[in-house]
């Protein structure tokens, strides 16, 4: 496969996440600064992709705009067949919340929040009933039933992640969006978490985009793509 | 509801942030402050209009300087109206070697005709009474106390001897707000005999009617076309208006001290909002990628927020009403006996509160509204954050608040403009003096030891949060500092800039027969510096043939100038302490008569030179030419009259002589006798007057300082906020210099000396300005001139806040500076 070649004109129509000719610039001090240069990529619902590359590569950017999080300069995506560009603030977040969820590096779990009450947040913003009932569940489906309780404070870096898992998991998303999962991890949690991860994505059916520099995460994806200088390239298998 | 919701579980935790907290103490601050002045002003001020007809003593009243002709009793009578007659009158009583200026009412048998008059007994019990009979007096609580005397007791009123037959407990008010004097009644008769209702006296005499209102409305009609020149009615509307503008005034004093605490209060809503803000970035940020919209965040927020203001606004109004009450009991014998029964009115509580809410709407609203420009992305990247905007129009959002507040307070979006220019002004003062303090500091710091330095540095590194600290105590300081400790002095020393034998007695109503026999009499046991003029009594009638009571004079109505009483006087010479500063001193040999006014007088009638007044005394009228016009210093206490006429046309005018003169302490006997040889004379005690007068303004002035005191509660809580807002860069310094070595005592010592500096900062920046301050009032106002600040309170008082601020800075850095180095690793 032509490594500049990320999607196939068949497959289109079955594409879960679309994007075409994305680019992003910013202007800088030197001037203007390409982030991104003419990405394109499809993601079929259910596959797992990985989005490598070094620091400063794009990577968080590239994984910002395609879910809906920021608009690029040029190119466009699709989720679920909305075109993101064509729709305002409001319009994205409400599409967020029903079809997204995340995982974050810096777990943005809400201090102010226990554990189950930050799991509650996406149903309660969806106004899903019952949600206590499934925000328990959820915890429990991450091994930490027993600390709904406890603030993030009380939690350490492992569990947070769990709990942050569970929130991203508890709406049933159709994609997952994960920025560097286990990068604020000790290796033996780093292991763990990732397993749990791609456990839940296998029991949800949920498409995964991952963004990572860990090897052995991309690895456990079907799908790796590297980010060099601004542009997507298939990683050969 | 979800966003309740939210904002209750967020508040769970964070109702202990210390911004949170800032901004709601600040909040609870400004309603109390607002709620507890406008609530005793209301109160006040409803209650003595409330009771206005009881204040006159009956329906209608008609005032004139000598007594009505009997056509006026007749025609009431005739109306069905009842009628009682008195007079208004000071007068020295005498008890022994004990002396005390009253004011005197003499009434009829049937007076008051409405409001009551009760009187306690020697058995203790308050009855409701009419006028003493004769041979007696009633004395208020003051009198009795100030005279030593008990009912039962005898003294001497106009040389007449009277029993006291009991204590006034509550007495219908001859129109007196604040009692100069203790009160005295006595019987109409008795007063006649005495001479003390003489031509030429200081007496008002009134006729009071009462009854239905179809007669009163009769009476009144009838009143209006047959009222005597000297003469004007007094209802209950004209006093309740008069009184309402009177307390007003009062009010207003008070209401601007408790608009600083609450401006000062809102910089400190200003300056935690700012912090939670930041703190809130993260989560709005995550909430927009989790997919909430910007409603929900933006409203979650604003419960949060709203939850807390809400409680703490009840509880300030709640607070601010029990200070009303505490406060109304303190100024108890200040007021009417009619106002000291009124209810606590509790709509001012709320009103403040509702403007509290609005004031931390107002100040808050900046930097949390631009929360909602935070863009979902900002939950990769932190440094997509609140992006900076220079000229943000939110930022007048506040300003508005404050001037709204302002013009609210003042009833004026005029006076507001220039009173918040005053404060602008004040603060911008403060802020250049802090400035250059801390530039010349920071000059020089580079020779001070280790934790000074550090200490300067910390505030010249945050020199804006600096400031506004400085600013914020500066201002309250020195307004308290001014009241307290300047506006005293003031008055002390224009009362030692007087010389020592300025005239302190005053004698009224004395006959041209009488001068040479009473100066001799005074001298005798003597009084010194005896000076004496001719007084007429009358009234204006026209200016440049404009009847001023019934036409505007000058595009200005002046009727209600017009109506009061004018007391002419006449001399060759100029007399002493006036100074002509416009046209010429009477020509002896000038065609017509002249007259000559002080400034003020020409003010208030919007005069020139060359004008034509008339005026009848008795039912003679004079028409004069104003040609001159004259600056008198009233606060040397001489004989000095508005009006003059020249001698040759003065001297034709029915009149009697008016004296002041200078008599040591210890002379009430000889004074007493005088008095009693001279019954149709009255004495008037001015350092009583000033004594009283001292005591009232002392008793406002310590009202003020109460309110004042939220001014400097305010400032502390600007520099909490401020404290907080520094808390995170505060932390990572503390980790940094521990890491270096720092041990926790040097740390200590650099706080110390960062918030010693700060408070002496900010006393020497309020001593200056109440200084300076205290100076322009001395040269403008009170044209004193050596007046020195007192520089030892000042001094005193800039030292006891740099140890309040040191205290308090180092009680909220308490916990920062014991911040462990491993902080650093962690993040």
């Amino acid at each position: 496969m032509d490594d500049s070649e990320v999607h196939d004109g068949n497959r289109t129509d079955m594409a879960l996440i679309s994007a075409r000719g994305l680019g992003k610039h910013v202007e800088g001090p030197a001037g203007r600064l390409d982030i991104l240069d003419d990405v394109s990529l499809e993601v079929n619902a259910g596959e797992t992709i990985a989005i490598t590359g070094a620091s400063g590569s794009g990577k968080t950017t590239l994984l910002g705009l395609l879910a809906g999080l920021d608009l690029p300069s040029d190119g466009s995506v699709r989720l679920d067949g909305h075109a993101l560009e064509a729709m305002d603030e409001e319009a994205r977040a409400r599409l967020r919340l029903t079809l997204v969820g995340f995982v974050f590096q810096s777990f943005h779990l809400l201090p102010a929040l226990t554990a189950e009450e930050n799991v509650l947040l996406p149903l309660e913003l969806d106004g899903t009933p019952d949600a206590p009932a499934r925000a328990r569940d959820a915890l429990a489906s991450v091994g930490l039933r027993e600390r709904g309780a406890h603030y993030p404070y009380q939690l350490s870096g492992g569990e947070q992640q769990r709990v942050a898992i569970a929130r991203a998991f508890v709406h049933g998303p159709r994609i997952l969006f994960a920025d560097e999962p286990t990068g604020n991890l000790d290796h033996a949690s780093r292991d763990a978490i990732a397993d749990l991860l791609f456990a839940l994505n296998r029991e949800h059916h949920t498409t995964l985009v991952v963004v990572t520099h860990d090897p052995a995460m991309a690895a456990r994806c079907a799908q790796v793509y590297d980010l060099v200088d601004g542009r997507l390239r298939a990683h050969a298998a | 509801m979800i966003g309740p919701r939210h904002a209750l579980r967020t508040l769970r935790r964070e109702w202990r942030l210390p911004e949170l907290r800032t901004l709601i103490a600040a909040l609870l601050l400004s309603v109390t402050a607002l709620g507890a002045v406008g609530t005793l002003a209301t109160r006040v001020q409803r209650a003595v209009v409330m009771s206005a007809a009881e204040l006159i003593g009956g329906d209608l009243g008609i005032d004139a300087a000598s007594p009505l002709p009997a056509v006026f009793v007749h025609h009431a009578q005739a109306l069905g109206l009842r009628t009682s007659t008195l007079a208004d009158f000071p007068s020295v009583a005498f008890a022994g070697e004990r002396s005390q200026l009253l004011s005197v009412t003499a009434g009829d048998g049937a007076w008051p005709l409405r409001g009551k008059l009760t009187v306690v007994g020697r058995d203790g019990q308050s009855k409701v009474a009419h006028a003493p009979p004769a041979g007696s007096i009633y004395l208020d609580h003051r009198a009795l106390v100030s005279l030593q005397l008990k009912i039962g007791d005898r003294l001497q009123v106009g040389g007449m001897d009277l029993a006291v037959a009991g204590q006034i407990d509550q007495q219908p008010g001859g129109g007196d707000l604040i009692a100069l004097a203790p009160r005295a009644v006595m019987a109409l008769a008795d007063a006649k005999s005495a001479g003390l209702l003489g031509t030429g006296s200081r007496a008002r005499h009134r006729l009071l009617v009462a009854g239905s209102v179809a007669g009163a409305d009769a009476y009144r009609a009838w009143t209006k076309a047959h009222l005597p020149a000297n003469a004007r009615m007094v209802t209950p509307e004209e006093v309740q208006q008069r009184l309402a503008v009177a307390f007003d005034r009062a009010g207003s004093f008070l209401r601007l001290a408790a608009l600083l605490a609450a401006l000062l209060a809102g910089i400190a809503v200003a300056l935690s909002a700012q912090r939670y803000a930041r703190r809130k970035t993260d989560e709005i940020a995550l909430l927009r990628a989790l997919g909430a919209s910007s409603r929900f965040a933006f409203g979650s927020l604003a419960w949060t927020l709203a939850l807390p203001a809400v409680l703490a606004a009840l509880i300030g109004a709640g607070v601010a009403l029990g200070l009303a009450s505490a406060a109304f009991a303190y100024a108890h014998d200040l007021l009417p006996a009619s106002a000291q029964r009124a209810p606590l009115p509790f709509g001012p509580a709320f009103a403040a509160a509702g403007i509290g809410l609005a004031v931390l709407a107002g100040f808050a609203l900046p930097p949390l509204a631009r929360l909602k420009s935070i863009p979902p992305v900002a939950v990769f990247r932190r440094n997509v954050k609140l992006a900076r905007r220079r000229f943000d129009l939110l930022y007048a959002v506040p300003v508005l608040v404050a001037l709204g507040l302002i013009a609210l307070e003042t009833g004026s979006w005029k006076i507001a403009g220039v009173l918040a220019a005053c404060l602008a002004g004040a603060a911008l003062f403060t802020a250049l003096l802090t400035f250059a303090i801390l530039w010349l500091i920071r000059r020089y710091a580079v020779r001070l030891n280790p934790a000074l330095r550090l200490g300067v540095s910390a505030l010249t590194r945050r020199r804006g949060l600096s400031l506004l600290q400085s600013c914020a105590i500066s201002l309250g300081l020195t307004a308290l500092l001014l009241l307290a400790v300047v506006a005293p002095a003031l008055l002390d020393n224009w009362r030692r800039e007087l010389p020592r034998d300025t005239p302190n007695w005053f004698v009224v109503n004395l006959q041209d027969a009488q001068r040479a026999g009473v100066r001799d009499a005074l001298e005798k046991f003597g009084a010194t510096r005896f000076n004496d003029m001719p007084v007429a009594v009358g009234k204006l009638v026209s200016i440049n043939g404009v009847d001023v009571e019934s036409a505007p004079f000058r595009g200005r109505d002046v009727s209600q100038e017009a109506s009061q009483q004018v007391r002419l006087s006449w001399s060759r010479a100029l007399p002493p302490a006036n100074r002509v500063i416009a046209g010429q001193w009477f020509a002896p040999d000038a065609h017509g008569a002249q007259v000559s006014l002080d400034v003020a007088w020409v003010r208030r009638f919007d005069l020139k030179l060359g004008d034509r007044l008339a005026f009848l005394v008795g039912n003679q009228r004079i028409d004069a030419r104003l040609t001159s016009i004259r600056e008198v210093d009233w606060s040397r206490f001489n004989v000095n009259f508005f009006v003059m006429l020249d001698p040759a046309h003065g001297e034709t005018l029915p009149h009697t002589w008016i004296a002041s003169f200078y008599l040591a302490p210890g002379h009430a006997g000889a004074l007493a006798a005088f008095s009693r040889d001279n019954p149709s004379l009255s004495l008037i005690d001015v350092d009583e007057l000033l004594n009283r007068a001292r005591q009232i303004v002392g008793q406002v002035t310590a009202a003020a300082r109460w309110v004042l005191a939220f001014s400097l509660l305010a400032g502390a809580l600007v520099l909490a906020a401020a404290l907080t807002m520094s808390a995170a860069e505060r932390r990572h310094e503390a980790a940094l210099l521990r890491t270096l070595g720092a041990r926790r005592d040097q740390l200590r010592m650099a706080a110390l000396c960062e918030f010693g500096l700060l408070g002496a900062i900010s006393g020497v920046t309020a001593l200056l300005a109440s200084a300076i301050g205290g100076a322009w009032m001395a040269h403008a106002v009170f044209r004193i001139h050596a007046f020195a600040p007192p520089w030892m309170p000042l001094i005193v008082a800039a030292l006891i806040a740099a140890a309040v601020v040191a205290a308090l800075g180092l009680a909220g850095t308490r916990k920062v500076l014991r911040t462990s180095p491993l902080l650093l690793l962690r993040r």
